[in-house]
């Protein structure tokens, strides 16, 4: 259904969720994003490929305002943005993980998902203790992330699978429509692996869009429906899966020759 | 081009720019309304600004290696000053106030005896087992520390007769000064060290000035003004290093965050400056008068011979530095340890060795800043803290953990601090530098000269 | 039979021992300890001495849960929180003394006349707004930079008590700061005023725990682990750094001014740097994140002080400088070994 070529985005406008439009970002002269643009389809599971260094971890900062970007517009749904902020990601519809996860160390795994569930306006937040929508939607969460357990313990205390699908959960449990999850599965076990995977799946059944940055091709294969490909900095392409990383330039980019 | 355009549409360096301008047009200003005044006020800040350049220099030195504030450098500073004060209190204030302590000299001299028991372990411990017993080593270091203590609690102990009991210090260090540097030249041009003779020569030179300089020392009571000026760094270094040896070490091993460094050695500073206060009681102190303290009349402006040799002192400290740390070894593993002090170990530096000379040398300069400012102006026991915020804040305005940095900061810091307070009292100073830092921090938060 | 009942319900006393033997937790002995001191204190030395004392935590209490709430909750390691406490003194002293027998003497300063319940507001307000502008200012540091711009703040709070002679009379100080009336009813007394700051200790610890028990404060806590990612999830974290930085600042004030009406006089001198980094290691010592924490802190540094004129071998004028080394002492112990504090539930 969607071809590898960006140039057809018109036709395909009512699925774009993200797009950026040379977007670039310097850290000390050094280019780690040169004029990219791109879009991330509005639906399904998209992934984010590209060699060490490419550039993927920094779009995803870019994007979701974690770091201001030097030049480029990014585009949500049809507003358009010089600048983000990051506290205005959810309004755009937009939560995100961090490739080393960074949870919310000295609270507890509770405390942890509600911080995500409370008020956002400073006033009411003072009134406002927990709500009874709130702990049953922490206890849905936690629950479907096998942390109900846990609950009482500090969030530094927990292992790494752990945290990492601790991370997860806390992002899932802000409704929005876009989940941009950096290397969701670096350094799990297979067992923890299965249940990222199936958390990803899940997501997709309820008509969410997971963004997701993974070196793991055979995930990418088995998971994505779009996939985008970054090499040192720039967009290379992008499309379905089996067509992107059967050709010859992404094969190239990959084996560095 | 732009770059330059690129420049000027972030906001914050558009309003860096309008705040430098404003500034230099007000100096100018002042300077077209009375030159004679501005050109005082320029010499005034330059010799403040040296004594901040020092203790930044020291600050810097260490931050860039460990990464984390040790606030014990305003003890340092105010150790240097009062170490100057303890060992001449005779001469200061009519010898009314004389003040001589065998607690606090025996805490010095153990301290010190610590320090050279733990060289002599590290330097020579491991190199010497296969050829000595363990436990002759063991003896033989301990009597050599014991005697470097002893001798440290004497020295401290007869303040009068500093002159006559550092001589042999003095010579010895000239003598191995004059054979290194003789060593290093005659490698350098002839290429290899070979030759007996040369070396002969040298040692007979380095030893015969050696023992000229400690004769004529023995002979000149007026040196020991200057002689205590080494001995109190040396102490504030001592001090420095046995606290990094000894605890920040461990500390360092379990602690989360530089933020519980900071506060460690916020302990450990209050700690010290209230012992300062029991030791020589909280009211502000002279030191003794330097040479130079007459004032010459340069341009119209007066200015003490002692400001112009502060200058030279920071001005010297900086080359010095700047040397250590970019022509020598020992610098390029401090370099290494500050990029990255994990690889730095892997590659097999010894590292606690390094970050602890490294503390030596940065509280030296912090001491040597704090009784230079002393003999500028008097000494009270809050001086090390204020020393030391200065030295943080030139640091910033010069650019953090860089050199170059610091000393220009340092400069600029002490010059601004003067021309802000042209139009207000000098008692304004501190708020006039702290407004320096929030404007710098919020405007120009890299500083003048970024690290690379 | 005896047995039996013990086992299936034991005694407070039996549950009390239980509780401490099975948690071998260093915050209970301390909670014991301290206030055991303290009672055995107050038994004898009679109750004048214990008035005093009681009245002197109450501040330094009022002072160290606000503090805790930017330091230990927001995760801001203010050494500045000195200033604000002078602002609150200062505020009091100018609004409520009658200078006007010293006019001949020294530098005429404002002369206001308000009574000490009108004044308490104002205090209050004054710091409440200073810390406004300078929260703005400091919101976008962090770290060791903040703690350079905090210690910048005391400073220059500092300096402008000792020389804005024009209000403060500079280093002469300010005389006769009332003490609190209502209508025709004087609480001149010791007593009364004591009474008078234990209400505003329990009001103080009453917002404070209303505040980090809320929302609010669980997003305060997120801010202090991580500031970005609380921005990702939709927090402006500058306004909730400000807001809780404004309040502590409004609490600062308030002991401010208790502090001044309590000596009746107020001069730089009780507001120097040195006074700030001994409230920070007050909040370190009893408890980053617990205002139980704070408030045995803030009793264990007023009995320290009193402890120490009982040593025998310390003269008198060393007492403060001892406290310091004291605490200097136990701030480095206890980041070696329990950077949370004694009752704490951040780790620094």
């Amino acid at each position: 259904m969607i071809s590898q070529n960006v140039d057809q985005k018109t036709d395909l406008s009512e699925y774009y969720g993200i797009e950026t439009i040379g977007i670039t970002k310097q850290f000390g002269g050094v280019k780690a994003l040169d004029d990219v643009s791109l879009t991330i389809p509005l639906f399904g599971i998209t992934s984010i490929v590209g060699p060490n260094g490419s550039g993927k971890s920094t779009f995803v900062n870019l994007v979701t305002g974690v770091l201001p970007y030097d030049d480029g517009i990014v585009k949500i749904e049809t507003n358009s943005f010089k600048v983000i902020h990051a506290h205005e990601t959810p309004e755009h519809g937009i939560t995100r993980t961090f490739q080393e996860v960074r949870l919310f160390d000295q609270m507890t795994v509770w405390d942890n998902m509600m911080v995500v569930l409370t008020n956002r306006s400073l006033l009411p937040s003072i009134f406002e203790r927990s709500k009874a929508e709130h702990r049953k939607k922490t206890e849905e969460i936690l629950k479907q992330v096998g942390m109900w357990e846990k609950r009482e313990s500090m969030a530094g205390e927990l292992s790494y699978g752990q945290r990492k699908l601790l991370e997860i959960g806390r992002a899932m449990a802000l409704e929005v429509q876009v989940y941009i999850l950096d290397e969701p599965f670096a350094g799990l076990f297979p067992q923890m692996l299965e249940r990222v995977k199936d958390l990803l799946r899940d997501l997709r059944a309820s008509g969410r869009t997971v963004v997701f940055i993974s070196h793991n091709m055979d995930i990418v294969r088995e998971l994505s429906d779009y996939i985008i490909v970054l090499e040192s900095g720039k967009f290379l392409l992008a499309g379905e899966v089996e067509e992107v990383l059967n050709r010859p330039e992404v094969i190239r980019a990959y084996l560095g020759a | 081009m732009t770059d330059v355009r690129s420049y000027f549409s972030s906001r914050s360096n558009l309003l860096a720019v309008v705040m430098t301008a404003l500034v230099v047009a007000y100096i100018g200003w002042k300077i077209t309304e009375s030159p004679d005044q501005a050109l005082q006020f320029a010499f005034n800040g330059m010799s403040v600004g040296a004594v901040y350049a020092l203790v930044a220099m020291g600050f810097t030195i260490v931050y860039s290696t460990v990464w984390f504030f040790d606030m014990y450098y305003g003890a340092a500073a105010a150790l240097g000053a009062y170490g100057v004060f303890y060992l001449r209190s005779s001469e200061t204030l009519g010898g009314l106030y004389e003040i001589n302590n065998p607690i606090v000299n025996g805490i010095f001299a153990l301290v010190v005896a610590g320090v050279v028991a733990w060289a002599l372990h590290t330097a020579f411990y491991y190199r010497l087992r296969s050829r000595f017993s363990d436990r002759t080593l063991r003896i033989t270091g301990s009597v050599v520390a014991a005697i470097a203590g002893l001798y440290a609690g004497i020295v401290l102990t007869y303040p009068k007769e500093l002159h006559i009991t550092l001589s042999p210090v003095v010579a010895a260090l000239v003598a191995t000064g004059v054979v290194l540097i003789c060593r290093t030249a005659y490698i350098r041009i002839a290429g290899s060290d070979g030759l007996k003779v040369p070396t002969l020569a040298a040692l007979v030179v380095g030893i015969g000035l050696g023992l000229f300089l400690a004769v004529w020392i023995a002979d000149s009571p007026g040196s020991k003004l200057y002689l205590s000026w080494g001995v109190s760094c040396f102490l504030a270094g001592v001090v420095s290093l046995a606290l990094y040896r000894g605890l920040y070490v461990y500390m360092r091993e379990r602690a989360r965050s530089p933020l519980v460094m900071l506060v460690a050695t916020l302990g450990i500073l209050l700690a010290f400056s209230a012992l300062i206060v029991i030791v020589f009681e909280p009211t502000p102190r002279p030191l003794p008068e330097p040479f130079g303290n007459e004032t010459m009349n340069i341009l119209g402006a007066a200015i003490k011979g002692f400001n112009i040799f502060t200058i030279a002192i920071a001005v010297i400290g900086f080359l010095g530095l700047t040397w250590l740390l970019k022509m020598t070894t020992f610098g390029r593993t401090v370099r290494a340890i500050g990029d990255d002090e994990e690889v730095a170990k892997v590659v097999g530096i010894n590292t606690t060795v390094i970050v602890a000379i490294v503390f030596f040398i940065g509280a030296v300069f912090a001491a040597l800043g704090g009784l230079l400012s002393g003999h500028d102006t008097a000494i009270q026991p809050r001086m090390g803290l204020l020393l030391l915020l200065k030295g943080w804040i030139a640091s910033v305005v010069g650019g953090i953990g860089n050199l170059q940095g610091a000393i220009v900061g340092g400069f600029i810091l002490g010059m601004l601090e003067q021309f802000g307070i042209w139009d207000l009292a000098g008692e304004w100073r501190d708020v006039v530098s702290f407004l320096v830092l929030i404007l710098f921090l919020s405007f120009w938060p890299t500083g003048i000269l970024p690290r690379k | 039979m005896n047995s039996s009942s013990a086992t299936t319900s034991p005694s407070v006393l039996e549950r009390g021992l239980h509780t401490l033997r099975e948690k071998g937790d260093l915050e209970l002995y301390a909670n014991v300890f301290i206030i055991g001191i303290a009672v055995i204190f107050t038994l004898w030395q009679g109750t004048g001495f214990a008035i005093t004392l009681a009245t002197v935590f109450c501040i330094w209490a009022i002072l160290s849960v606000s503090l805790n709430l930017v330091v230990g909750y927001t995760g801001l390691l203010s050494v500045g929180h000195i200033g604000f406490f002078g602002i609150g003194a200062y505020g009091m002293a100018i609004l409520t003394s009658d200078t006007s027998y010293e006019l001949l003497r020294t530098e005429a300063i404002p002369q206001f006349g308000w009574p000490f319940f009108a004044a308490l507001p104002a205090c209050v307000l004054a710091a409440g707004v200073v810390a406004l502008g300078v929260g703005a200012v400091f919101n976008r540091f962090r770290d060791d930079i903040y703690v350079l711009v905090s210690f910048g703040f005391a400073i220059i709070a500092f300096n402008v008590f000792l020389s804005w002679r024009a209000l403060t009379r500079g280093a002469f100080g300010i005389h006769d700061v009332q003490r609190p009336s209502i209508g025709g009813w004087q609480l001149t007394g010791d007593i009364e005023f004591l009474i008078l700051c234990v209400v505003f200790l329990l009001i103080a610890v009453g917002i404070s725990w209303f505040l980090v028990s809320s929302s609010f404060g669980r997003v305060l806590k997120a801010i202090r682990e991580d500031e970005q990612v609380a921005q990702v999830f939709g927090y402006q974290t500058t306004y909730y750094k400000l807001a809780i930085w404004v309040i502590s600042a409004m609490m600062a004030g308030l002991a401010g001014g208790l502090f001044g009406s309590f000596t009746k006089f107020v001069d730089p001198n009780s507001f120097i740097l040195l006074e700030s980094m001994l409230l920070v290691s007050i909040v370190i010592l009893g408890g980053l994140a617990s205002i139980r924490g704070s408030l045995l802190g803030a009793l264990a540094f007023v009995l320290l002080e009193e402890g120490m004129r009982f040593l025998p071998f310390l003269p008198d004028e060393f007492i403060g400088q001892a406290r310091q080394v004291v605490l200097g002492v136990l701030l480095v112990l206890l980041m070696l070994f329990r950077p949370q504090g004694l009752a704490g539930r951040y780790k620094l």
